[in-house]
């Protein structure tokens, strides 16, 4: 997808002196490890003891300020909820991933092929779009309403079919760039040589475009792990995903800065290793498909 | 192509009816309501039912009466009256309203700009020879998707004010309500500038090289060439981030939930937060509806500023 892979390094100004470039990297490291020091602390925090928790020193360097200890990881991946937490936002995020994804990729690959001529597909497309800058805030409260009168609140269905709904104009959007990247002869002359259209779709297109369509997968299944204000609204006992889990614990339990981190971790360890294994189409997912990475 | 327009519409038709059932309904849902005032009682009964023994026969008193005692029933009755544009014009002189509308300009005013500047200036930075350069892009893209949720309790114990590890600085980060709304900025900032950052990146390196070699030739200097070679060229780009990041910035809601409650006070308390808090905290539906459609009318005059571009974009 990428013409220019993320790893190669390209340079641009070839005259620069060796001093110039050194200093370049130096301001560069500073700011990436400015970055990383929230994810840092978290994780140096999950480490400590209960007691070590507000007195080390510095910088937090396990074996360097203080002993590190697995105690507080162990207890906390012990408890059912943790569990149950863990569960629950997997089967969302993966049944809400496939559904957008079954949904999305047929729309995608039709607006990227044929001319629609009552609504224009640029058209189309911008409408696919706007869904995916509505405030959820204005679809949470009729979502409640409807769910609590089909008796589906804190259930995993209302929170796949919720986060479908909003993962989906991504699909179509991020798919369409894909197929229309696709070399359209490929199709037609597997159509001259008297394929039908199933044959055509399955075998020709959505192998070539797997990739992508993996990506996006994993990039909403992101998303989906990630969101709060439904899982907040939808569901109160049963289903609680991780990022309920994450908030629930504060409130119950006062400032357990040691659990806290190692929450957060839990929290964002699948996302953040998904941000890295999809690297390639972060900028071209992120930005709905203007902008090629 | 030659396929049948049966087909297409079979292609394009379920993901159209899932938006419009999903979304649309729901926003004409959302509208309707918000012409109405419902509230959520819960009606409380008594009843006096004779008191029975084990056996079924009624408990005599002393003076040998029946003895009764007092059942309780509880039943959640929800009831709506039609009150037309009230809940709109309730808006504008609810001071709550207009803390959060402030609030949350503060809170884009300050962080987008923030974002998109810091973002373009790492971007240059990081598009020359670097040391290392594929594992500092990796460690820039993490903060994009940390659990927001997560990130907000993170922040919590870094901002936290004895013993956390900026205490040294002795800021009351999140006690006094203007340093909350900074470190809510802050926490977004942090969050949002490698998104702004990487895409700005990803559009430098694919500008040609002989544009820089032209530059370098021409003997322009660096200013120039970021302001009158860089940043016009980038221009869609600018412009698709900031749509993006205004719309995204508007729903403010995870990072003050997690960071500071909305408060101290109502400090940090963001429009889409006092919209849930309304709704589903108070249970007044109708007047979060019309909350609600303020926040979605403010967004679609953004995308509507923007349409031209974007048709532009995916023309």
């Amino acid at each position: 997808m990428a013409e220019a892979p993320a790893t190669e390094v390209r340079g641009r100004q070839p005259g620069k002196s060796g001093l110039g470039e050194a200093l370049s990297s130096l301001v560069a490291i500073v700011v990436a490890l400015i970055f990383l020091f929230p994810l840092y602390w978290a994780f140096s925090t999950s480490l400590r003891n209960p007691i070590d928790t507000f007195t080390v020193a510095g910088l937090g360097i396990p074996w360097i300020d203080f002993e590190p200890t697995l105690d507080n990881w162990i207890s906390q991946l012990a408890t059912p909820e943790a569990a149950r937490a863990l569960g629950n936002s997997t089967i969302i995020a993966v049944f809400a991933s496939l559904l957008a994804l079954l949904l999305g990729t047929p729309a995608a690959y039709a607006l990227a092929r044929f001319r629609f001529r009552i609504i224009p597909n640029r058209d189309l497309t911008v409408w696919f779009l706007s869904q995916r800058v509505l405030p959820p805030v204005a679809t949470v409260i009729p979502f409640y309403l409807v769910m609590r009168s089909l008796g589906l609140l804190d259930t995993h269905l209302a929170l796949i079919l919720v986060n479908a709904t909003f993962t989906l104009p991504f699909v179509v959007v991020i798919l369409r760039q894909t197929f229309m990247d696709l070399p359209m002869e490929l199709e037609e002359s597997a159509f001259v040589d008297g394929a039908g259209y199933a044959t055509t779709f399955f075998k020709i297109v959505l192998p070539l475009a797997a990739p992508s369509i993996a990506a996006s997968g994993l990039i909403i299944f992101a998303f989906t792990w990630n969101e709060f204000l439904f899982a907040l609204t939808l569901s109160s006992k049963n289903v609680i995903t991780v990022p309920i889990h994450m908030a629930g614990g504060v409130d119950s339990r006062g400032v357990q800065f040691w659990f806290m981190a190692v929450r957060a971790m839990i929290a964002m360890i699948p996302p953040v290793l998904i941000a890295l294994i999809a690297q390639r189409y972060i900028v071209r997912g992120l930005t709905l498909g203007a902008v090629k990475g | 192509m030659r396929w049948t327009s049966r087909v297409r519409f079979l292609f394009l038709m379920p993901a159209v009816i899932w938006v419009l059932a999903f979304t649309v309904f729901p926003l004409g849902y959302s509208l309707y309501i918000a012409f109405y005032k419902i509230e959520q009682k819960v009606e409380i009964t008594r009843e006096k039912v004779p008191m029975l023994d084990e056996a079924g026969e009624p408990v005599l008193s002393k003076s040998g009466k029946p003895r009764t005692k007092n059942i309780v029933h509880k039943k959640e009755i929800s009831t709506s009256e039609f009150v037309g544009g009230f809940n709109f014009r309730r808006l504008f002189n609810d001071p709550q309203v207009w803390s959060a509308v402030k609030v949350t300009a503060i809170f884009v005013g300050a962080a987008v700009p923030m974002q998109l500047a810091l973002g373009f200036l790492l971007a240059l930075l990081f598009n020359q020879h670097l040391f290392g350069r594929p594992a500092l892009r990796a460690v820039m893209i993490l903060p994009i998707f940390a659990t927001p949720i997560a990130v907000g309790y993170l922040f919590f114990t870094i901002f936290y004010e004895e013993g956390g590890p900026l205490g040294f600085l002795g800021i009351p980060f999140l006690s006094n309500p203007d340093w909350a709304l900074f470190s809510v900025i802050l926490v977004d900032v942090w969050q949002w500038t490698p998104f702004c950052f990487l895409v700005f990146l990803a559009a430098l390196q694919g500008l040609p090289d002989e544009l820089y070699e032209a530059a370098r030739i021409d003997g322009a200097s660096a200013i120039d060439m970021i302001t009158k070679v860089l940043l016009p060229l980038l221009q869609p780009t600018i412009f698709i981030v900031l749509l993006l990041r205004l719309a995204e910035a508007l729903k403010l809601f995870d990072i003050p939930f997690a960071l500071t409650g909305g408060g101290p006070g109502i400090a940090t308390q963001s429009y889409s937060f006092l919209a849930f808090r309304t709704g589903l905290r108070f249970f007044d539906l109708g007047y979060a509806s019309a909350m609600a459609y303020g926040l979605l009318i403010a967004v679609m005059i953004i995308v509507t500023l923007f349409f031209r571009r974007l048709r532009e974009t995916y023309g």
